[in-house]
């Protein structure tokens, strides 16, 4: 399956002679009068500084991009003069409304300012250990975290090398959600390994929902799952954890979980909108998505790796009343991860999606005392 | 080519009831505090440094001891968390540890999570309001940026692409791959915002190198990819920053060439650890490198044939068209193109392949006469 340049440019007469004249002095400046737009792109607030917003204008923008991408199967920077034999590298999203989000290019921006080091940024040393029980939770809980780190980490890197180069601002955005969930990952398993417990089990029902959501067949389908659906679970999960945390690491943590994941999630939600406002007929397409993958929503909160320690964490033990307080924290946590999960959806422009989800029904049988 | 999983968990009755149950009446099942994993306490070795992947190399959960081959776990299990029944296959194709492991890839991975700069505030772009560059200049540097921010993204493409292909338990290098990913990302971001704020705009682009780089995304195993990545491509464009920063016509010019070489830096270190990784423990593998290394070496020769990209150097080394600007512009650029291959050469030296250096190679067959050509004209290499 590999690829072979088209040439052993070691000892092609036709490149050796070209380098011996420009090494002689003859250079051909074949590139000195580029048929490319003239810009000087500058900031349009220093302290803010140059953003790939500033340099959205004319053929080097990203707001003109048409929709079909039909010519551009390179890696010809965006309005650079195309020319010669360039390869075809085999680009499969080709199609802006597949991947475009408004906000895209702004929360690229906004990753790189937010950036955060676990092994510095939060305070891995401190007298405040919780009870061997609830201790044993966190190491469960951050297991879990560090599972669903793995997949979210996965999903950028399955597409981003098939997503078209002139698409630039949405594969930077992805190369830096991959390292975000790699920085997640690493704080995960830090904080599991921190308590003394050791990590704990994997969850084979988690698991298994979330690599039919990580192997979705198109990039809108798995943006919508693994961006928007996971994303704002996760995003309750960090809020949860963060109210209820025993350690001041975990509030640390959650904090920067928190603002990673809720760029995910804006990002997951304007893709579907823009999905959406630009194709409507996808729309039909996207409810059966949902109506086939919606279930592995109730896999992550029915796993008992995940519910049983959130249990124990939001009630701070084992005692009976502290159970108790604990599931009527985590029905609640479970009945705003599927308003917020509608709400989102209903923004993005997929009215009705409540009356056809099976979810809320579900959920609504929760019944505590 | 979807997945589904071994359930609908909508339709899974006994799950749902299970669920509920618990929910109801707080029984928990709690089997998972009995997990059969080691128990650890890890710590910070250096407080100022933190609490790193090194400190947690402990046990089953450290790297150190992944063995060769990676048998029990293909899940999204994190390593050394207890493996129940029922976790699918993610599918890796990558479950030997000599394909991708090197020695520090953890310190490396560190290293790019606190070195994270941001092209957008850490470049001084104020300092170009108003400076005028010759146009000779200004569009020689044009040329050059419209090359580097054309051929990032394959170095941010090419190791995505194999991430996911990686067995979950590396999980270092799969978080230092993330890193460079995103280092790309930035280096194709930083040098289009340059060439796109001299009044030029982005200029022509590179067929030659496209056509060689495209081999680096195609690469046939994890191995193959970083030899022609992070050693052979990465090595080059790493004399070719410092090269750069040497050539740089403004100041600000410098400080993005700093910023990138450190980053660039990173990478060719995780390629020489890897190279040298398996030269050590496989020695039987020296003959598939060695024909790894063939191809790359023409990836590596491209660049310099690349007239849009020489000739750029040459008159940005030389500071203009004037004949003598010309030539002292290629005498500038043929000591860094030599200096390039030596460097080449030089650091698959160090990582156990002195060899290289032969006939076996044709670009060492290339530096040779070139070198030669050069000292006949009184160049200093």
């Amino acid at each position: 399956m590999a690829f072979y340049a088209d040439k052993d440019y070691t000892q092609d007469q036709e490149v050796l002679n070209a380098m011996q004249e420009v090494m002689q002095g003859h250079l051909t400046l074949h590139w000195y009068d580029a048929n490319t737009e003239r810009i000087k792109g500058k900031p349009a607030d220093y302290r803010r500084g140059l953003t790939y917003r500033d340099l959205d204008v004319g053929s080097y923008g990203y707001t003109d991009l048409p929709e079909d991408l039909r010519r551009h199967q390179s890696m010809v920077a965006r309005g650079s003069e195309k020319w010669g034999k360039l390869p075809d590298m085999g680009y499969l999203v080709n199609r802006k409304s597949e991947v475009w989000s408004d906000n895209v290019a702004d929360l690229y921006e906004e990753d790189k300012s937010r950036r955060w080091a676990p092994a510095v940024d939060v305070p891995w040393t401190g007298a405040d250990a919780p009870s061997p029980e609830v201790e044993a939770a966190c190491a469960q809980l951050y297991t879990f975290l560090q599972e669903c780190a793995l997949v979210s980490l996965d999903f950028p890197s399955r597409w981003v090398s098939l997503v078209n180069q002139e698409f630039l601002e949405v594969k930077s955005f992805m190369c830096a959600q991959m390292l975000d969930w790699a920085r997640l990952l690493e704080a995960f398993r830090k904080r599991a390994l921190m308590g003394g417990q050791g990590l704990k089990r994997a969850s084979a029902t988690a698991e298994q929902g979330l690599k039919e959501w990580l192997w979705a067949e198109t990039y809108p389908q798995g943006s919508l799952s693994i961006n928007l659906s996971l994303a704002g679970f996760l995003l309750a999960v960090f809020r949860q954890v963060a109210a209820f945390a025993p350690r001041k690491a975990d509030r640390a943590l959650m904090g920067f979980a928190m603002q990673d994941a809720g760029r995910q999630v804006a990002y997951g939600l304007g893709a579907l909108r823009y999905l959406l406002s630009h194709r409507p007929a996808q729309k039909v397409a996207i409810e059966e998505y949902l109506d086939q993958t919606e279930h592995v929503m109730v896999a992550l909160f029915g796993s008992p790796e995940l519910l049983e320690p959130m249990i124990v964490i939001c009630g701070g033990g084992l005692e009976s009343a502290q159970i108790g307080a604990g599931r009527i924290a985590t029905a609640k946590f479970i009945r705003l991860v599927v308003r917020e999960y509608m709400e989102r959806l209903e923004a993005a422009g997929l009215s009705g999606r409540r009356t056809r989800s099976r979810i809320p029904a579900v959920v609504d049988r929760i019944a505590t005392s | 080519m979807s997945y589904l999983s071994t359930t609908n968990f909508l339709d899974d009755k006994s799950f749902a009831d299970k669920w509920l149950y618990t929910m109801r009446t707080g029984e928990l099942d709690l089997s998972w505090m009995n997990a059969r994993t080691e128990k650890i306490n890890p710590s910070p070795q250096n407080a100022r440094r933190g609490l790193t992947y090194r400190d947690l190399d402990l046990g089953t959960y450290g790297f150190s001891d992944v063995p060769e081959k990676v048998r029990e776990n293909r899940s999204y299990a994190p390593r050394g968390a207890e493996i129940p029944p029922g976790l699918p296959d993610a599918q890796p194709e990558v479950s030997r540890k000599s394909e991708l492991w090197a020695f520090n890839t953890e310190g490396y991975y560190e290293e790019a999570v606190t070195r994270q700069w941001n092209a957008t505030t850490d470049i001084p772009w104020e300092r170009l309001e108003g400076a005028e560059l010759p146009e000779a200049i200004g569009k020689a540097l044009s040329q050059l940026m419209t090359f580097l921010t054309e051929v990032e993204m394959i170095a941010t493409d090419t190791p995505a692409k194999w991430l996911p292909r990686l067995n979950p338990e590396f999980i270092e290098v799969r978080a230092f791959i993330a890193s460079q990913a995103m280092d790309e990302a930035r280096h194709a971001e930083v040098f289009r915002k340059r060439a796109l704020t001299t009044g030029w705009g982005l200029m022509k682009a590179s067929p030659m190198n496209e056509m060689a780089l495209k081999h680096l995304r195609d690469a046939d195993s994890f191995s193959e990819m970083s030899v022609a990545l992070h050693l052979v491509a990465e090595g080059n464009v790493l004399t070719m920053f410092r090269f750069s920063e040497y050539l740089s016509p403004t100041d600000v010019d410098k400080k993005i060439f700093r910023l990138v070489m450190q980053d660039e830096a990173r990478h060719v270190g995780y390629g020489m650890q890897h190279f040298k990784w398996v030269l050590e423990n496989f020695p039987e593998k020296r003959e598939i490198l060695h024909k790894h290394l063939d191809e790359a070496e023409n990836i590596s020769f491209a660049a310099g044939a690349a007239t849009e990209l020489t000739e750029s150097f040459i008159v940005l080394a030389g500071g203009g068209l004037k004949p003598e600007n010309i030539e002292k512009g290629i005498r500038i650029t043929t000591q860094f193109q030599l200096k390039q291959m030596e460097e080449h050469f030089e650091r698959l030296d160090k990582c156990g392949m002195p060899e290289r250096k032969g006939e076996r190679s044709k670009l060492w067959m290339m530096y040779q006469m070139g070198k030669a050509a050069a000292e006949q004209a009184g160049l200093k290499i």
